[in-house]
């Protein structure tokens, strides 16, 4: 569960990035987050990573009240998350394993379990075949899927996507998206920050609209407009 | 440390010694001189101390007495004496003792006996603080059966003075050193985390703790600090060793403190300092990383 009360964001140069936003997701929930440029949608994800802290209100998520957490939890709060970045972010030097390995190597998961849970994890997004190719050797679409793994490999309950589509050509977005609708299925909270009309016009999930730092409208099978 | 083994963090660090190799070098470089210029004014001022013992000048007062004193008289005398403010001990030396000493140190002296005795017992005073020696010396010379007394109050004070000197000078050099050593190893490991700053930010985003993200960084620090110090300490012994043999050999008046004596507590030193100058220094430039 995830809930934003009166969540107001400034940023030190005296932005405000979000004016009193009012949000709750339920656990289990899909989620697009639309709005133009400068909206306030990267700002939203930013603090619910903990990388920001809201100015005033309230922010919930699961167990953690993110206003009051002590920095020492911060680490153990992003267990609880998968995130996926527009331009993915892999080790150009690391294989699709050892990407989607590393996560789990850096919170301390032993040996053992690595090796059995990366391959299936890469079957869940299908590129089990690609577990010894390096990131350049495969396309766009199949670096975003490889992101998504690596959000995964802790068992995370909610998937955050900044954009997970902007880098890639429309066909394969719609991989991506199937995906995400996949995760989603499998029980995990997923909100998705996007551009694209036409996706969120064809998933009818319910769709959030940021505008000006405020929301605006919040429909389940909305569309873009 | 769980499930996990030193053994990545110390492989982690030395990837990162050697991805921005100028710039460990460079700091091992300067740490180093950091560390043999202090451990040579460390040992110039010991080296005065064991001089300032060994000529005997150290706070340090002989008082001779009559030559015609009885044994109790005498003892008296050296109760009184202790009894002194400032005085720390006091030791008799007895006529017969002064003589035998002058017979080991002069040849003639040799045929003198014992009834031909030209010696007087005297006592020799340790003070506590110079500037307490006219005063003492003035209440010295009412006790009865007092003769003369040497001191070489003076001189041990000049000396004594220079020694300070040295030290406030070893003290500011001290200071500008270890700032300049922690200043460039804060540069080092912040270029250090430069270099892996893609991997910290995914670290952070899978939710790496804190030290594990640093941890890294501060063996990289100690690393380097071990270097210089163990570096440090054999050019130190080079020097000093070479120092030692020009002073036995031809300055026969000098006492120095010979290295076999010493080197543990120089690489002791040596060790503790670079590694604590490596540890303040990758801290600083971690300090973000550790709030998370
Ligand atoms: N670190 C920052 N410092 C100051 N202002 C910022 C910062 N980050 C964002 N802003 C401002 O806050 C507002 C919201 O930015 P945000 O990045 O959340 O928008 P967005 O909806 O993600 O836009 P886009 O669709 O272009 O990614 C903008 O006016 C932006 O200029
Ligand atoms: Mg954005």
């Amino acid at each position: 569960m995830i809930d934003f009360v009166n969540v107001k964001k400034a940023y030190p140069n005296g932005t405000f990035a979000l004016k009193g936003v009012n949000l709750h997701i339920d656990d289990g929930e899909f989620v697009f987050i639309v709005g133009h440029s400068g909206a306030g949608k990267t700002t939203l994800m930013k603090l619910l990573l903990r990388e920001e802290r809201p100015t005033s209100g309230k922010l919930i998520v699961g167990d953690y009240n993110l206003t009051e957490m002590s920095n020492f939890k911060v680490p153990y709060y992003r267990r609880e998350l998968g995130v996926v970045f527009q331009d993915f972010r892999l080790f150009p030097k690391k294989t699709v394993y050892e990407n989607v390995a590393f996560a789990m190597e850096v919170v301390g998961t032993p040996k053992k379990m690595i090796r059995r849970r990366v391959p299936a994890i890469l079957n869940t997004v299908n590129l089990a075949e690609k577990q010894d190719s390096f990131p350049q050797e495969i396309s766009g679409g199949e670096q975003q899927r490889v992101a998504l793994a690596r959000a995964l490999a802790n068992n995370p309950k909610i998937i955050i996507a900044d954009e997970p589509t902007g880098n890639i050509d429309p066909k394969m977005s719609l991989e991506i998206m199937n995906l995400l609708i996949k995760i989603n299925k499998l029980g995990k909270t997923v909100i998705v920050v996007t551009h694209e009309k036409n996706l969120v016009d064809y998933y009818k999930q319910r769709v959030v609209h940021l505008k000006d730092g405020l929301i605006t409208e919040d429909k389940v099978g909305g569309m873009f407009q | 440390m769980k499930r996990y083994s030193l053994f990545y963090f110390i492989g982690q660090a030395f990837r990162g010694l050697w991805r921005n190799g100028v710039m460990s070098f460079a700091s091992i470089a300067i740490l180093m001189s950091c560390l043999v210029v202090i451990g040579g004014f460390t040992l110039l001022v010991y080296n005065i101390d064991v001089n300032l013992e060994d000529f005997g000048l150290q706070n340090e007062i002989i008082v001779y007495l009559n030559f015609d004193l009885e044994e109790e008289a005498i003892v008296a005398i050296g109760d009184k004496l202790d009894s002194l403010d400032h005085v720390e001990s006091v030791t008799r030396t007895t006529k017969s003792q002064a003589l035998q000493q002058m017979k080991q140190e002069y040849e003639v002296y040799a045929d003198v006996t014992e009834e031909e005795n030209p010696l007087s017992d005297s006592f020799t005073i340790i003070y506590q603080e110079n500037e307490k020696v006219p005063e003492l010396k003035y209440q010295i010379q009412q006790i009865e059966g007092y003769r003369k007394l040497s001191d070489k109050a003076d001189l041990a004070s000049t000396l004594e003075s220079f020694k300070n000197g040295i030290m406030l000078i070893f003290i500011w050099f001290l200071a500008i050193l270890v700032v300049v050593s922690v200043f460039i190893i804060v540069n080092t490991i912040k270029l250090s985390v430069f270099a892996r700053r893609h991997e910290i930010s995914v670290m952070r985003y899978v939710g790496a703790t804190g030290w594990f993200i640093t941890l890294p960084f501060v063996i990289e620090g100690i690393i380097i600090g071990l270097v210089s110090s163990i570096t440090a300490y054999f050019v130190e012994w080079y020097f000093y060793s070479y120092i030692e043999t020009m002073a036995t050999e031809d300055m026969k008046m000098i006492t120095i403190a010979s290295f076999d004596s010493i080197y543990l507590y120089v690489l002791i030193g040596f060790i503790g300092l670079g590694v604590l100058t490596g540890i303040i220094g990758s801290s600083i430039s971690l300090g973000k990383y550790l709030k998370q």
